[in-house]
């Protein structure tokens, strides 16, 4: 009877816990929402849980789509966010597969030399590489972000891609070379397409990884127009200590978010398992 | 003769074919990925600031200015204070989450694993500012809340204080937290039910079962996050620095090393000294990991 009473306990405790961590991860997130909505006068007499007053000041997005340029800086992101996410699948994929299904010496060595790549910060080149860009005119240039992105993205995708590889079976490739087909197209017509849910979860995290970049996109980046999204939110809220424009601030937030949330919302089960694959098993 | 032929063509196809997968993803990553890092260690035996006339070997005199460099110390105190911090939040956090949402039959679960992961999608650059404004002293959430609840205006610094790396550690712990918690979520359901339904008809209670079952078999995930945070934490606890205190706070005091790496370089040109924080954090990094992989082996053994 005790224990019965006990165990209840702790399950209210754990009812109330998640359901207040919950309320902490959501809260914030439409907050923002409602605080795009308000005017500088809002924010400075009334509460921060205020509901916005009536009429909703939508012309914030616009203020910040146009003014604050943050249209330019979505269509930044959204290019570089998409070529190096495709550059990387590719990348990966190709390398990914020959170290799966070929054997040939230094193989092993190129499969640890990704993987030991991923344990290294990136910090520690962040100095010669921003010079390397300079020399090679890839500064102040999409190119540039959109190639050490994906760099970046190429060690966690070989190591997941390598895994889905050597899952497929010996079969597919002896059938491919009895048919006559090349070592390209047993790969491109037999071999990529059955990988494909691996792409895609690679393909997510990295998406995810690139759209929120800041440290490498505030170095290699000094040109206004060239921002990307996280860059220019920084500016802009460094620019807040001299003059305020709080709904426009968040306006800009959810020019970030709102792509985020929607994609989290499409692609929720690829995401939390892709990102857990390798460090379950490892 | 003829089949010699063929077979030498044949090999001759399949060698040129795996080149041609390997090298240009190797080429880039060596140019872009490898070579930086190894210039990083080579600049730092240099005093170099940018230009190409001044490129003296000085050996380990960065590394003998770090140390009289009174920035230095307060960097790694802070840095470690995010790095324990976190540690100790984040497995408090996902471990009692995770066992709620698997051994406990909660109404909802699913649900509230989708929500918890919200944060982890959110670029810290978001992050940073939402939590700049829940900090700020006249207009931000807390002082808002302190000064609803006491009827006495309140204004505290929350983020101009001498104390201020503490008040990074909640938005780098709701920032983060999700992650671990989804992967102790999966290391938990990985283990087998026999056990459980073994324990249950012991009559075990669940904080035995807890101990006895879930936190030894769900290690290598505690593990796994740990050292996961370690990393992520000395070379990535830039961000959510140089966003909510810009150049590190009042004198320096909420500095950490990758902010102070990138102020010496891109602020002041330093850029072998720069360098030589770089291999700091790499050094710190490694003996961080390595400690604490020894360390919770040892604990294992004992545990079970």
């Amino acid at each position: 009877m005790k224990r019965r009473t006990k165990f209840s306990g702790s399950r209210w405790l754990m009812q109330s816990s998640l359901f207040l961590w919950a309320l902490g991860v959501l809260y914030p997130v439409v907050w923002t929402v409602l605080s795009a909505l308000k005017d500088n006068p809002q924010f400075l007499l009334g509460r921060p849980w205020n509901l916005p007053d009536l009429p909703l000041i939508w012309s914030n997005f616009s203020y910040v789509w146009e003014k604050y340029s943050f249209g330019h800086y979505f269509v930044n992101s959204l290019i570089i966010t998409i070529v190096s996410t495709l550059l990387g699948a590719l990348l990966s994929a190709t390398t990914a597969y020959v170290i799966a299904r070929y054997a040939f010496r230094g193989s092993g060595l190129l499969y640890y030399s990704y993987l030991s790549y991923m344990m290294i910060p990136a910090f520690l080149g962040m100095i010669p590489l921003f010079f390397l860009m300079d020399d090679l005119y890839l500064t102040n240039r999409a190119l540039g972000l959109i190639i050490i992105y994906t760099v970046t993205a190429v060690p966690f995708a070989v190591f997941v891609l390598v895994g889905f590889f050597k899952q497929l079976p010996k079969e597919l490739e002896e059938s491919a070379a009895i048919d006559g087909a090349s070592h390209y197209g047993t790969f491109f017509r037999i071999m990529l397409p059955l990988v494909k849910p691996g792409l895609v979860s690679v393909s997510i995290i990295t998406v995810l990884n690139i759209w929120n970049e800041y440290i490498f996109a505030l170095v290699l980046v000094n040109d206004p127009t060239k921002y990307t999204i996280p860059v220019a939110i920084a500016v802009m809220q460094s620019e807040m200590q001299y003059r305020t424009e709080w709904g426009p601030l968040f306006a800009a937030l959810l020019v970030s978010m709102g792509p985020v949330l929607l994609f989290y919302m499409i692609f929720q089960r690829k995401i939390t398992g892709g990102i857990t694959a390798g460090a379950v098993k490892g | 003769m003829n089949n010699a032929k063929r077979a030498g063509s044949a090999r001759m196809k399949r060698n040129v074919f795996i080149l041609s997968f390997i090298l240009p993803t190797l080429l880039l990553y060596l140019v872009f990925g490898i070579y930086p890092l190894f210039k990083g260690i080579y600049l730092s035996l240099f005093d170099w600031s940018g230009g190409s006339e001044t490129y003296n070997f000085i050996g380990l005199d960065n590394f003998k200015e770090m140390m009289n460099d009174d920035v230095i110390p307060k960097t790694i105190r802070n840095d470690y204070i995010l790095v324990f911090g976190k540690i100790i939040g984040f497995m408090l956090i996902s471990v009692f989450f995770a066992v709620a949402l698997t051994r406990f039959n909660i109404k909802g679960s699913g649900f509230y694993r989708t929500i918890f992961f919200i944060p982890n999608v959110l670029s810290v650059v978001v992050v940073g500012v939402l939590w700049r404004y829940v900090y700020n002293p006249n207009v931000g959430f807390l002082n808002s809340a302190i000064s609803a609840i006491t009827g006495k205006t309140y204004d505290f610094a929350w983020l101009g204080d001498k104390w201020s790396i503490f008040a990074l550690l909640p938005p780098s712990i709701w920032a983060g937290v999700g992650f671990t918690i989804i992967l102790m979520i999966a290391g938990i359901l990985a283990i087998p039910s026999s056990l459980y339904e073994a324990a249950e008809i012991d009559g075990a209670s669940q904080w035995r079962q807890f101990r006895l079952i879930t936190l030894p078999l769900s290690w290598e995930q505690i593990k796994t996050s740990v050292l996961w945070i370690v990393m992520t934490t000395l070379s990535g606890s830039f961000v959510i620095v140089t966003i909510m205190t810009f150049e590190g706070g009042v004198d320096n005091a909420t500095q950490v090393m990758g902010s102070y790496l990138y102020m010496n370089a891109f602020k002041f040109g330093k850029f072998s000294y720069g360098s030589a924080i770089g291999v700091l954090i790499l050094i710190l990094s490694f003996i961080t990991t390595v400690a604490l992989q020894k360390l919770m082996n040892r604990e294992n053994i004992e545990l079970t």
